[in-house]
């Protein structure tokens, strides 16, 4: 599973990273590169289906959170 | 600090708590923190001092359980920010909102090993919605603000925010404009709505499950109609006891591994399971391969990430509780015909009426008569704090809240000793009310320093102790489980509870025999003075029904001598 996501505070990749590990998936790359301020994140996650898609659903939420805690 | 219009870092954190309607904070100085409770002096914001930090969370989690509102919990660096990780933990696992606010060494120093340093952002990183290390004092106001909006909702729940020495002293003149953002409500697809009515339409034997959704969303009434107008056979989660109508004869009692028998035969034996801001917790379950495997499930949610994080919705219905059930109602209310389901009440009713419990010994003290006797005793819409343990679900079982407001638990993290300092966050959140904590002997003893606190207080707080001498439910499960290997779950020595209470000037007694419990009740209940009810109770006494680790919802435990 790959997600491009758009993070404020780059330290939600360090929360992802230990979902993941949370999760029993695997961490397989992440890229980030920032710009205005704000962290563009490619990340590249392995593991079963059921465990892929609620990690992909708690990102999700993190993403939400991440917004609104610098709005 | 020349210009008049210039603020330090503390009393913006003071002018932020007011404008954010919080005047109490809980908790526990220290160096780093110093600069906030010395703007404290002479502020309207009441700082309620714990006796350790771990308390100060608690307490915040106990007022906004019990209020709705935000509760706020302070320490210093170090130490003080660690003590509060159980209450934050507590706070995340039941969706309490509550905002830590902790001290930090200065800038500088963080990264140097300083003195009480912590890291306490990456330690709580996976246990908060969000947390902050606030690095400048320009920054302060717009975090702070976030910081409640974030922890309120749509699902609650815990945001701390870091605060290094310096940047509660540096002043600034800046004002953070903080545009009032409206307050979303997510509301259910009505296509969702549809597909749910029509489950109920074609359904037989539909069973609601209610959450703790019920309560942070105001849903309450729109529960109950939702369930008078169908008729409908209910059950509730530990979190979501009081949402049903008292008396009503189609709540079915508390779901789960120490739940009423007819709950779970009811819920095994549905075609339609309506799920309601519960997240099918594995204590509610079971073994969840055999969990209501013939019905169809409808599951609202506010947090999309519950659906089918356990077990399969067929319909997920998004969105605020309170919301959804006022679509699914204002949509009943004009169906014809619109499904009944009394007479399915009445058979699910019927598949377990009384509690089995142990009989104890001639002479000793059953905790069930205990709780049993609380129940018939106590005033009405008084609000409950428990501990975590047997005396726990023993007051899950029988105590019978007006609103779940008024029965607060660690529920999903089941942490000891949240009984006393939630039960005094709830007692400064609703002055006027009658809070009883509910403690055994083992979550006591990790939490009566907070005496202190209730006495200086002057704070009308009833402790009932349900001392079997035991950790109880470890003990019941080593007899059960561990073939009576008995570890580390001997009480016997217990100090003496009823000085220890009046060495704080707290009123205390104790009661070892039923037929005192009418009389000592009475005396509980007597006055608006704090007072502690101690009951030495027989130590054998275990919690049923059991639904064994591993078993299916159907497979319950019964006292083998009721």
């Amino acid at each position: 599973m790959t997600r491009s996501i758009v993070l404020s505070d780059w330290r939600e990749i360090a929360r992802i990273v230990s979902l993941t590990h949370r999760f029993g998936c695997a961490l397989r790359n992440v890229d980030v590169r920032e710009h205005d301020a704000r962290f563009h994140t490619n990340i590249e996650l392995a593991g079963t289906p059921d465990a892929l898609r609620r990690l992909d659903a708690q990102l999700t939420k993190l993403l939400h959170d991440d917004k609104e805690m610098f709005r | 600090m020349n210009d008049p219009t210039a603020r330090s870092g503390a009393q913006i954190v003071l002018d932020v708590l007011l404008e954010e309607g919080v005047d109490l904070v809980f908790g526990y100085p220290g160096g780093a923190i110093m600069p906030l409770y010395d703007a404290l002096v002479g502020s309207r914001v009441r700082h309620v001092l714990v006796r350790h930090e771990q308390a100060a969370a608690f307490a915040a989690g106990g007022f906004a359980r019990s209020s709705g509102r935000v509760g706020v919990c302070v320490a210093t660096s170090g130490p003080g920010a660690t003590n509060l990780v159980t209450g934050i933990v507590d706070a995340y696992m039941d969706s309490v909102p509550i905002v830590a606010l902790t001290g930090q060494v200065r800038t500088p120093l963080m990264g140097t090993d300083a003195f009480q340093e912590a890291d306490i952002a990456s330690i709580t990183h996976a246990v908060t919605k969000r947390n902050i290390c606030v690095r400048s004092v320009d920054e302060l106001e717009r975090t702070l603000r976030n910081a409640f909006r974030l922890a309120r909702g749509p699902r609650p729940g815990p945001v701390l925010v870091d605060l290094p020495t310096d940047v509660l002293k540096a002043t600034t003149i800046a004002r953070t404009p903080c545009p009032a953002y409206p307050t979303l409500i997510d509301t259910p697809d009505p296509a969702a709505i549809d597909e749910a009515l029509a489950l109920l339409r074609v359904a037989e034997r539909p069973v609601a499950i209610v959450g703790g959704g019920a309560r942070i969303s105001g849903a309450v009434e729109a529960f109950r109609r939702f369930c008078d107008l169908l008729e409908l056979p209910h059950t509730a989660t530990i979190n979501a006891l009081g949402c049903a109508r008292p008396g009503d004869e189609r709540f079915l009692g508390m779901l789960g591994m120490h739940g009423w028998k007819a709950a779970n035969l009811a819920v095994c034996g549905a075609d339609l399971v309506i799920a309601l801001g519960m997240r099918f917790d594995d204590r509610v379950t079971g073994r969840v391969d055999r969990f209501a495997t013939r019905a169809k499930v409808i599951h609202a949610d506010v947090d999309s990430a519950e659906f089918g994080k356990v077990v399969h919705a067929d319909v997920a219905l998004r969105g605020d509780l309170r919301e959804t059930l006022s679509a699914l109602v204002r949509a009943l209310e004009t169906s014809e015909p619109r499904p009944a389901f009394g007479a399915w009440a009445r058979t699910a009713r019927e598949m377990g009426t009384a509690l089995p419990r142990d009989r104890t010994p001639d002479g000793t003290l059953s905790a069930t008569d205990v709780i049993d006797a609380y129940v018939a005793l106590a005033p009405s819409g008084a609000v409950v704090a428990t501990d975590v343990g047997q005396h726990q679900m023993w007051a899950a079982q029988r105590v019978r809240p007006v609103d779940p407001r008024d029965f607060l638990t660690s529920a999903g993290l089941g942490a000891m000793g949240f009984g006393v300092p939630a039960a005094i966050g709830a007692q400064f959140a609703r002055p006027t009310a009658a809070v009883v904590a509910i403690v055994g002997d083992g979550g006591f003893q990790m939490s009566f320093g907070e005496l202190a606190t209730i006495a200086r207080f002057a704070l009308p707080v009833k402790i009932l102790l349900i001392d079997n001498r035991r950790l109880g439910m470890v003990r019941q499960w080593q007899e059960l489980f561990y073939e009576q290997r008995y570890s580390a779950t001997d009480l016997s020595d217990n100090p003496d509870f009823v000085m220890i209470a009046r060495a704080y000037g707290i009123g205390a007694e104790t009661v070892d025999h039923a037929r005192d419990l009418e009389d000592a009740f009475a005396r509980l209940f007597a006055d608006r003075a704090p007072r502690l009810l101690h009951c030495a109770c027989y130590p054998h006494e275990n919690v049923w029904p059991l639904i064994p680790p591993g078993a299916a919802t159907s497979e319950a435990m019964e006292a083998v001598s009721a």
